[in-house]
């Protein structure tokens, strides 16, 4: 536990917008340790966004390093980038992002085909997830059969299939009604509680209440980062 | 080894993939096979038909019988019309000579052709008759397959007696046997004397389509044309011992047309003769390039069939942008989303070609039996077809698919 699981060393992304330079990321270090729950909030066009998509291996910085697990992404290609996103990040969207007129199962079985894991057991880790999220008599059906708790909960399973180290939520529960959001957070605490790192954007203040600590963006830098005081428990389902 | 069984199974996942995005889409995906469909079964049928001609015109040169000269009054010009006032006179006395006086010539067969009408009690058919000799049936290879063949005697005698083909004989005595009945050959009255041998049909050309009645008759009794002299003829066929003789004798008859017409030096012949080799290396080289045509234009069905699968590749690569991204996202390589999109434009590709190509064998077995057209279709055809559909998968899938392994994840992923 000596290394962070993630670390930043004046990480920069810059784009360029109409002939002007636009430094969305700016000279952002910190670390996150295993283990972690950690919301990253900030108005839009704070640069929280691209800051997770880069520690997300999605993007990649202008200048500055980021290493995940002990590897500095930076010598990285694309193909060695995906086998990161594969093996170490389960990313969970706003949207759920799940694939259409697609069963829950092979939706969460999707990761284990790049990671090139077999047909049997692709469906018997992905049946194993899903029956963890509640889900164990709705594994055929289809996106447009479940409800957008029960659709957010099958992207989780996916998220988690490859057992990754870390979580990467982006507005989780934005596109969920309050009472389902609370569930939604209770998994993640849940799911925190059993070991694994949880980073979560969001841009809803007491979203943010649920995680341990709280990192804020504004023009691209970090202008506060400090423990939840009064840390919000949500039961899981 | 495992490598290796990781990039098959690699391969299956892609194949199961594109065959869920394919059935997702299915309207779409039928329409695109169409392309293809229709591509391959053009070229496939192009082919067999190429093929077929050429079968069928081996066949007519085997028909005309081998080692023969056909001599005509025609200037020996090359190509192009003949001009009627260049006609030369071709008499039974040239093809006594050529007998005589060229070697290894085995016999001759001058004949005369005439357009007939031909009348039985309630029955009419319109042909053409061959007014031949005896030797006519050696040259050419052809013998009565009921009956008999024209005799000298007949000839001797301008007997009227006329031996039938099939396809007369079908026209006028479709249920009995015609040898010993009387036909009136404009409105002469003959006896059929024997039933010609079939030879077939071939490039819509009927063989049995034909009568022959002896060279001597047709000149006193069917013919009204007055400028024939007393022993001109339409054609001379002379037969050849072996193809050396025939070699060496075409320029012999040649020079021995110019003497006996007294043609100068520097003048061009009224006479064209004609070898049967001759003959089927120019039909050969005319059957290549019509089927070298026909494919031409199939393979322009083809290339469109390919254009729609990357138009469609491309508007799918397109429309699932944001799939591209989230697989990505989830652990996909640049590879496999290429080879994603490589496998659905293969699948959509490999499917019209079997299809097509099905559609082809059967659209032969019935052009054969319906046109009696030999279109055959061999092995190689077949495998040719499927390679084929494969190469354009590669070639049309090939750019969209790389196109969506380029995509950024994260604008992949953000995209609407």
């Amino acid at each position: 536990m000596t290394t962070p699981l993630l670390e930043t060393h004046d990480l920069v992304k810059d784009y360029a917008i109409g002939g002007e330079i636009v430094h969305a990321v700016n000279n952002v270090s910190l670390s996150i340790s295993r283990g972690e729950f950690v919301a990253i909030m900030g108005a839009s066009g704070s640069g929280k966004s691209t800051f997770m998509n880069m520690i997300g291996c999605l993007d990649v910085p202008t200048s500055g390093t980021l290493s995940l697990d002990g590897i500095d992404t930076k010598s990285l290609d694309s193909d060695a980038l995906a086998e990161i996103r594969n093996r170490k990040i389960g990313f969970v969207f706003q949207q759920f992002n799940l694939l259409a007129r697609t069963s829950a199962l092979d939706n969460v079985a999707v990761p284990l085909i790049y990671a090139g894991i077999g047909y049997a057991e692709r469906r018997q880790r992905a049946q194993d997830k899903l029956e963890a999220m509640g889900l164990a008599n709705r594994l055929q059906n289809t996106p447009a059969k479940l409800s957008g708790g029960q659709q957010q909960r099958v992207a989780i399973a996916r998220a988690l299939v490859t057992d990754p180290l870390m979580l990467l939520a982006d507005e989780p529960t934005g596109a969920l009604d309050t009472q389902t959001s609370l569930d939604i957070m209770g998994i993640f605490q849940k799911l925190n509680d059993d070991g694994i790192t949880v980073v979560l954007v969001t841009h809803e203040p007491d979203i943010a209440e649920y995680a341990a600590r709280r990192i804020v963006f504004r023009d691209g830098q970090v202008i506060e980062d400090a423990a939840v005081k009064s840390r919000r428990r949500a039961s899981a389902v | 080894m495992r490598d290796l069984l990781a990039s098959l199974a690699g391969w299956g996942v892609n194949v199961a993939i594109a065959l869920t995005a394919l059935r997702t889409n299915l309207m779409r995906s039928i329409l695109t096979t169409l392309g293809v469909m229709i591509g391959v079964f053009s070229v496939i049928l192009a082919v067999a038909v190429g093929n077929g001609a050429q079968v069928s015109v081996s066949q007519q040169i085997a028909t005309l019988g081998s080692n023969m000269a056909i001599v005509v009054p025609q200037p020996d010009s090359g190509s192009g019309p003949p001009r009627p006032n260049d006609r030369g006179r071709l008499t039974e006395r040239d093809g006594q000579a050529i007998l005589r006086e060229v070697s290894g010539v085995r016999a001759v067969a001058p004949q005369i052709r005439s357009s007939v009408q031909i009348v039985t009690p309630g029955r009419s058919a319109t042909t053409q008759a061959t007014g031949a000799t005896p030797e006519y049936g050696a040259v050419s290879n052809i013998t009565a397959s009921e009956g008999r063949f024209l005799t000298q005697s007949d000839v001797g005698s301008a007997a009227r007696v006329a031996v039938i083909g099939e396809t007369v004989a079908n026209k006028l005595f479709p249920e009995t046997s015609p040898v010993g009945e009387t036909i009136r050959i404009n409105r002469v009255p003959f006896t059929v004397i024997g039933l010609l041998e079939s030879k077939g049909s071939n490039l819509g050309n009927d063989n049995d389509d034909q009568i022959v009645v002896p060279i001597t008759t047709l000149r006193q009794r069917l013919l009204t044309t007055a400028t024939q002299g007393p022993d001109d003829v339409t054609l001379i066929f002379v037969g050849f011992e072996d193809e050396d003789a025939l070699l060496a004798g075409q320029a012999e008859i040649k020079r021995l047309l110019r003497d006996r017409y007294r043609v100068a030096k520097g003048k061009i012949s009224p006479f064209t003769v004609r070898t049967t080799t001759e003959i089927a290396e120019t039909t050969g080289e005319v059957t290549q390039i019509f089927q070298a045509v026909l494919v031409a234009i199939a393979s322009i069905s083809l290339l469109v069939g390919g254009i729609g699968i990357m138009n469609i590749m491309l508007v799918s690569v397109t429309e699932r942008t944001r799939e591209i991204g989230l697989r990505m996202a989830l652990g996909a390589k640049r590879s496999d989303i290429r080879n994603q999109f490589l496998v659905e434009a293969a699948v959509l590709c490999v499917i019209g070609g079997a299809i097509g190509l099905s559609l082809a064998i059967l659209a032969a077995s019935i052009f054969e039996r319906v046109a009696e057209f030999p279109a055959p279709i061999g092995f190689d055809t077949a495998i040719m077809a499927v390679a084929f559909s494969a190469i354009i998968g590669l070639v049309f899938g090939g750019y969209p698919a790389i196109r969506a392994s380029r995509l950024s994840p994260i604008e992949a992923l953000r995209s609407e």
